[in-house]
């Protein structure tokens, strides 16, 4: 009878702290949502005010790099998904999906890397006006957030041992996965606002 | 209701575990405290420099007016007055009020008053407190960079603050610590969202809270949704002084390849009015527990006080064009904005109703923080009446950038968040250090200030509808003006007083934590919320046995309590 309390208590202890640190990663993803969801606003009023756009003396961008960037953080959620699930049943292949989703972040930011190098090639610089002033400003700052979620990544090494507590390391693995799931959907959106319309 | 059992954690034995890289939120709570009171003091000094300004024009500023002004022989130069204001202003809303009410008291408060041993994320919390500390390093910094510090008011609007208005290092400080404070503060927000969900001890439903908690509460959700607007507005602004992005840059029209001034007003708003409630919500939470303390009643209508707080925060958020009417909005968008803001009077009505239904034939106990929550009743009462004008449209089209303006928000925002901020000190001062103030210096601090203060306030409303400008360096040029001279220097000498006072203050604290050797008894005002339940100071641990709570944190004058008391505890059941 003891047994069954005691782990019963254990159980509640780990609902418990599931469910603290989902509320806390929730606040998190809306702080960090607000900040994109106004970075977004301001677009859409120079967007919606202005009579052609891009604006006289710019060509949109080719939409090639930013399709090939939405393929690859669209894998990279998916590759992660993959990885959540077999560390939750323990499987040693959770190892390379981890590494997949590393390898995919990476390629990520240099697509974006690319792009930039692109948009210099072609004359096109930060300060030439509103419009790569848009592109350049939001594309850094989704990078910069893409550049911490991949060093995360990098926290989540001790989960990959064979013998792992799945109960002390369940909370880290979610919430890293949150925000990179979040980071996709932030690109995602993104890229048919700013690179599409 | 507690998710989980906290640990408790080892006693810090260092000094830098105990002092600096402390993970107690009573620690970190008094770190924010005095953080607070050393800008405080930094943004007084500076509020007494803009009026000497305007009472006495081209007299050198007392006393330090040489040391700091030699090329002008201790005057205030015009270029210094705009740095004056803008730093005082960003100082005491991001600096001496934000850590006081919402550091020092939500950090301190929270878990002792929902029975918890620590906030939900120490670390985080730790880290919020030196992230505050970088963030203050940088504002003070661009005081000492070649053009000074920041001079594009405290709302930083551009062209004011863009490489064209303020082309110094300063204002690129100003928005990088802006930015960094924001970090800080949504860490703290989490924490406090997360702690109040998770942690409340066992038998506390949302209102078994005491007014403060909710106050505190709903001011982590404002900071966590409204605070990286802010956020993304200076960062556009950091890219424009920077890297030459054209975000704020003065143009027709995006069609021309430029930006839009006005965008950064909105972004700007869209945060600062909820700014506005995150900065006195946990007053009025703070002010609705200590009438009902200091009355020995039930707090009248305590849910419907906690519900019409909700509701204020939530109308706070589709507000913020009340300060844009003469940005030449569309009238269409100026009457929504204007009827949107009236709609606060109703709940701000309900819950002020409230607080004069808790004094209402109460046995009032006029200590020092009760004088300091009625003194909060007054002024909020002004200041709240006084928005009704800039809310409407056609008399806020003659106010805007008047005094008015200045003193409205400084009776809201200023005068009330500060009286409560100290109702707040006086009150907890035993728990947080062991000690009680000297309640007769307290009361003549009380008097002075309020004195002062109204003073300053009534002075600035009353040059404002006259029409004296907000803003000008000597607005005594104009020859209309020329005739507010007595009133403005009544309002210096206001200021001087009240500043003045402060002294008192600040002699009595540092007495009464340093110095005095008389110990506050464990519950010296007979309130029966958690914290009064552990010793003073409370322990590192709070609570050795989380409390289950059994009543509200109000009850007072239950028949069926035994002996002198009046008030029953949260952890007592009584019939």
């Amino acid at each position: 009878m003891s047994t069954v309390l005691s782990s019963s208590t254990l159980n509640k202890e780990r609902v418990g702290r599931q469910i603290t640190s989902s509320i806390a990663m929730t606040v998190i993803l809306v702080t960090f949502s607000m900040l994109f969801a106004s970075l977004l606003l301001g677009f859409t009023v120079f967007r919606i005010t202005s009579e052609v756009w891009p604006p006289m003396g710019f060509e949109r961008v080719d939409l090639f790099l930013p399709t090939i960037s939405t393929i690859v953080i669209a894998l990279s959620s998916f590759t992660f998904w993959k990885y959540e699930r077999l560390f939750l049943i323990e499987n040693s292949e959770k190892k390379l999906w981890l590494g997949f989703t590393t390898l995919l972040g990476l390629s990520f930011m240099v697509t974006q890397m690319l792009l930039w190098r692109d948009l210099h090639t072609k004359g096109i610089y930060v300060q030439d006006g509103i419009f790569p002033s848009i592109i350049f400003s939001f594309t850094w700052t989704h990078a910069a957030h893409v550049v911490v979620a991949w060093l995360l990544l990098f926290y989540l090494v001790p989960t990959l041992k064979e013998d792992v507590s799945v109960e002390s390391l369940e909370n880290r693995v979610f919430n890293i996965g949150k925000f990179w799931h979040f980071l996709g959907v932030v690109w995602l959106i993104m890229y048919i606002t700013i690179f599409l319309f | 209701m507690a998710f989980y059992e906290q640990h408790i954690h080892d006693a810090p034995k260092t000094f830098l575990s105990k002092y600096i890289f402390s993970y107690d939120h009573k620690v970190i709570g008094k770190q924010f405290l005095w953080y607070g009171i050393l800008f405080l003091g930094i943004g007084g000094m500076m509020a007494l420099m803009i009026r000497w300004t305007l009472a006495f024009p081209g007299q050198p500023f007392p006393v330090i007016g040489n040391f700091l002004f030699p090329s002008t022989g201790g005057v205030v130069p015009p270029d210094t007055y705009a740095m004056l204001f803008t730093m005082h202003g960003t100082i005491m809303i991001f600096y001496a009020i934000t850590p006081i009410l919402i550091g020092a008291f939500g950090n301190y408060l929270i878990p002792l008053m929902i029975g918890a041993r620590d906030m939900a994320f120490p670390l985080l919390n730790l880290l919020s407190f030196h992230v505050a500390v970088l963030s203050g390093v940088l504002l003070l910094a661009g005081l000492f960079t070649p053009l000074g510090a920041a001079a594009g008011g405290w709302t930083s609007y551009p062209t004011l603050s863009t490489l064209i208005g303020s082309p110094g290092v300063g204002q690129t400080l100003w928005t990088l610590a802006i930015f960094v404070l924001g970090i800080s503060s949504t860490m703290g927000a989490i924490n406090y969202i997360t702690t109040i969900i998770t942690l409340r001890a066992p038998g506390m439903g949302y209102f078994d809270m005491p007014l403060s908690v909710w106050g505190l509460g709903l001011t982590a959700i404002l900071n966590a949704i409204f605070l990286p607007v802010l956020g993304a507005g200076c960062l556009l602004l950091v890219f424009d002084r920077v890297f030459g992005t054209a975000f704020f840059l003065a143009g027709a029209a995006a069609t021309s390849g430029t930006g839009d001034p006005i965008l950064f007003q909105h972004v700007f708003w869209i945060f600062g009015h909820p700014e506005v409630y995150i900065l006195i919500l946990p007053a009025w939470g703070i002010v609705s527990d200590l009438l009902s303390f200091f009355a020995r009643k039930p707090a009248f209508g305590a849910k419907a006080t906690a519900l019409s707080m909700t509701t204020i925060t939530i109308l706070s958020t589709v507000v913020y064009g009340h300060h844009m009417y003469t940005t030449q909005m569309s009238p269409l968008l100026t009457q929504s904005f204007m009827t949107l803001t009236m709609t606060i009077s109703i709940p701000s009505a309900i819950f002020f109703a409230n607080w004069l239904g808790t004094i209402w034939k109460g046995s009032i106990r006029f200590h020092s923080p009760m004088l300091f929550s009625l003194g909060v009743v007054f002024v909020f009462g002004l200041g709240g009446l006084t928005g009704l004008y800039l809310a409407t449209v056609t008399t806020d089209l003659y106010l805007h950038d008047t005094y008015f303006v200045v003193g409205h928000f400084h009776y809201t925002m200023a005068a009330s968040v500060l009286l409560g901020g100290f109702a707040a000190t006086y009150f907890w001062m035993p728990k947080m250090f062991g000690t009680m103030m000297n309640e007769f210096w307290a009361k003549v601090h009380f008097w002075i200030t309020m004195i002062g203060l109204n003073g300053i306030f009534m002075g600035m409303m009353v040059v404002g509808y006259a029409g004296m400008h907000r803003r000008l360096y000597n607005p005594f040029v104009y020859e209309f003006m020329e005739r507010m001279m007595p009133i403005n220097t009544f309002i210096t000498w206001s200021a001087i007083i009240m500043g003045l006072s402060q002294i008192i203050f600040v002699i009595n604290f540092v007495h009464a934590v340093f110095f005095k050797k008389e110990k506050a008894g464990d519950n010296p005002w007979e309130v029966g919320t958690l914290e009064w339940t552990i010793p003073s100071p409370s322990p590192h641990y709070n609570f050795k046995e989380i409390p289950i709570v059994k009543c509200g944190p109000h009850e007072f004058g239950n028949p069926n309590l035994t002996g002198e008391r009046d008030f029953q505890y949260q952890t007592e059941e009584l019939a």
